[in-house]
């Protein structure tokens, strides 16, 4: 496997002005401004190989935003190193930018008032995309992403799903080997959001497209990666797969059984009482100790049982649990 | 290495986005074009006051006419092509992330950044510029030669450019400030109409400031003396009605030294 991000050490601060309350405060400020130097990203380190596609996730302020804007060259540095491709993106940019693709949900980078079509035109000549494999290109993701019907509608009458596709076919119609995603799912409905994960797994998986994906919805995270970053307060707190997270850090799993008819006391060995509202019975037991499997068996021989369900927490859950327990420190 | 012709290319392509997408709003265009160009009755409110007076400093009415078509003219030219360099339009772009964007593209930063604007309805005030200009011509007899003739589009490309360096500079400052500065504008738009009236009816500190601070004094003042060959009241140099263009090439590299400074110390707003 072939690196194509290396990250060595890399830490952005930022010098803010604090101002002061009051009039009095406000006057102040102008003669002896109050500085302060806030560490946005604070020596992280990582690779990415070729053919990634990796979460990186964080509550807001964490980094995310400051270490993409780093990776992608408009923010340079304070200290440390980015490689990507061989290239130190903040030097030599207009050569750098041409080799990968980047979406900022919030943003566009379509061109307001042209039909959908002609500012995918305009990237050919920039990107110098010969017009054969260009044309392929376009034909693929106009079919993959449906946007026959908007194509010639200007930017500015989209719909915010209708814009979020064309901004993703417009990162990726160069061909980019490496692509950052920065929220491309962001207020959008339950299908449009589908679309996108459907289309993003697709370049990943069929293009081999190495992507960085921040968001807000682990939905998207645990659909798409198998490798999750967690950053907060600037330092990656765990880089590693998804399944190791869910088992090192997954709070307790439940067990919900719906009883033929009603008993007394059907207490398992080992567990907590079952919460009860009827015929149904909720068990709490940490997966790391209890099989659901060997739980069940317990219950069969002893209960006429009409339904068993396993509820594994969403990994919001288990986030907010590793953020509030503080169950994971920076390495240092 | 992007060549510079290709970039200039991708500039073209970007100006032809622009000017298509405003032939979608074409009322508000001609609107504003009217409205722009009928500034010229407000020169010839002020033409019936000079009149009345017999003229300004020494100057009569066709003389301050030349003055302020020339200068008007140039800057309506200055403000269609810099349109992206305006202060006011550029400092939004640097709020809401579209300089972002910008840079995000393999396209040199300032074509795009003069790509990404060009108010056509700028036109209006060429237009008055030049109307003012045309009716200075028939109220005086200019004596053209040839060098004059040659020198004339020296001056008007050199008053572009300066106000253009103005431009630059005045947006290269909200990347620190984020709001535009007041202080820039006053010198754009105020040194404009400054430049409209002769140097001399201004009291000598201002005229200090204009011509060893920002030399506006030999953008138009100067260069109208020689067109007009008038006698200069305040006794300068002889090559004095000839450094126009010098003033423009040193504006217009500090400018643009100042641009690159401001792009690598810029940080990309919000997150």
């Amino acid at each position: 496997m072939t690196e194509i991000v290396q990250v060595r050490e890399l830490s952005k601060s930022f010098q803010i002005t604090k101002r002061r309350p009051g009039f009095v405060g406000s006057l102040t400020n102008l003669v002896a401004p109050q500085r302060q130097t806030v560490h946005a990203v604070e020596r992280i380190n990582f690779t990415l190989n070729e053919g990634d596609l990796v979460g990186y996730l964080g509550p807001n302020g964490a980094g995310k935003s400051t270490t993409i804007k780093m990776l992608t060259g408009l923010l340079v540095p304070t200290s440390g190193e980015i490689l990507v491709d061989g290239f130190i993106p903040w030097k030599d940019r207009s050569r750098y930018v041409a080799r990968i693709g980047a979406v900022f949900g919030q943003r566009t980078t379509l061109w307001w008032d042209l039909p959908v079509i002609e500012s995918f035109e305009l990237l050919q000549p920039m990107y110098r995309v010969p017009a054969g494999p260009f044309r392929r290109s376009l034909d693929e993701f106009v079919a993959m992403l449906d946007m026959e019907s908007f194509l010639n509608t200007p930017v500015r009458a989209l719909s915010l799903g209708q814009r979020m596709r064309a901004d993703l076919c417009a990162a990726l119609l160069h061909e980019p080997r490496l692509v950052f995603l920065d929220e491309p799912t962001i207020g959008l409905d339950v299908v449009a959001k589908e679309r996108i994960r459907q289309f993003i797994q697709h370049i990943n998986r069929e293009r081999g497209v190495t992507i960085l994906l921040t968001t807000h919805d682990l939905q998207d995270v645990e659909r798409l990666c198998e490798r999750v970053m967690i950053l907060d307060h600037g330092r990656v707190l765990y880089d590693g797969t998804l399944s190791l997270l869910n088992e090192r850090f997954e709070s307790d799993w439940f067990l919900v059984v719906t009883f033929g008819e009603t008993y007394e006391k059907v207490d398992l060995p080992g567990l907590l009482s079952p919460q009860r509202e009827d015929h149904r019975a909720i068990y709490r037991f940490d997966h790391r100790k209890f099989a659901s499997a060997e739980l069940i068996q317990q219950l069969l021989p002893r209960f006429r049982i009409n339904d068993i369900e396993v509820r594994r927490p969403a990994l919001e859950e288990t986030i907010r649990h590793i953020y509030e327990e503080r169950l994971l420190l920076p390495a240092d | 290495m992007q060549s510079a012709l290709w970039n200039a290319r991708m500039y073209l392509r970007l100006l032809s986005v622009q000017i298509r997408s405003q032939m979608v709003y074409r009322f508000s265009f001609w609107m504003d074009l009217f409205s722009t160009a009928g500034n010229a009755v407000a020169f010839f409110a002020v033409a019936l006051v000079i009149q009345r007076f017999g003229g300004i400093g020494g100057w009569s009415l066709g003389e301050i006419a030349f003055l302020y078509g020339m200068i008007e003219a140039s800057f309506g030219v200055m403000d269609m092509i810099f349109s992206g360099f305006d202060p006011d339009d550029f400092a939004p772009n640097i709020r809401q992330g579209s300089f972002d964007q910008m840079l995000l593209r393999p396209v040199g930063i300032t074509w795009q950044v003069l790509g990404s604007k060009f108010l056509l309805r700028r036109f209006g005030r060429i237009i008055e510029g030049l109307a003012v200009f045309a009716y200075a011509l028939t109220l005086i007899d200019v004596h053209w030669s040839a060098a004059k003739i040659l020198y004339l589009p020296v001056v008007f490309i050199s008053q572009i450019i300066v106000m253009g360096a103005l431009f630059i500079a005045g947006s290269t400052i909200t990347f620190w400030t984020v709001q535009r500065i007041e202080a820039v504008n006053i010198l754009t738009y105020g040194g404009t109409d400054l430049m409209t009236y002769p140097m001399q009816i201004y009291p000598a500190w201002m005229q200090r400031f204009f011509t060893f601070i920002i030399p506006f004094i030999f953008l138009n003042f100067y260069p109208a003396l020689y067109f007009l060959d008038k006698p200069d009241p305040l006794g300068f140099p002889v090559f004095a009605p000839f450094l126009a263009p010098l003033v423009a090439a040193v504006f217009f590299w500090v400018a643009l030294l100042f641009w690159r400074f401001g792009i690598n110390h810029y940080q990309s707003a919000g997150s």
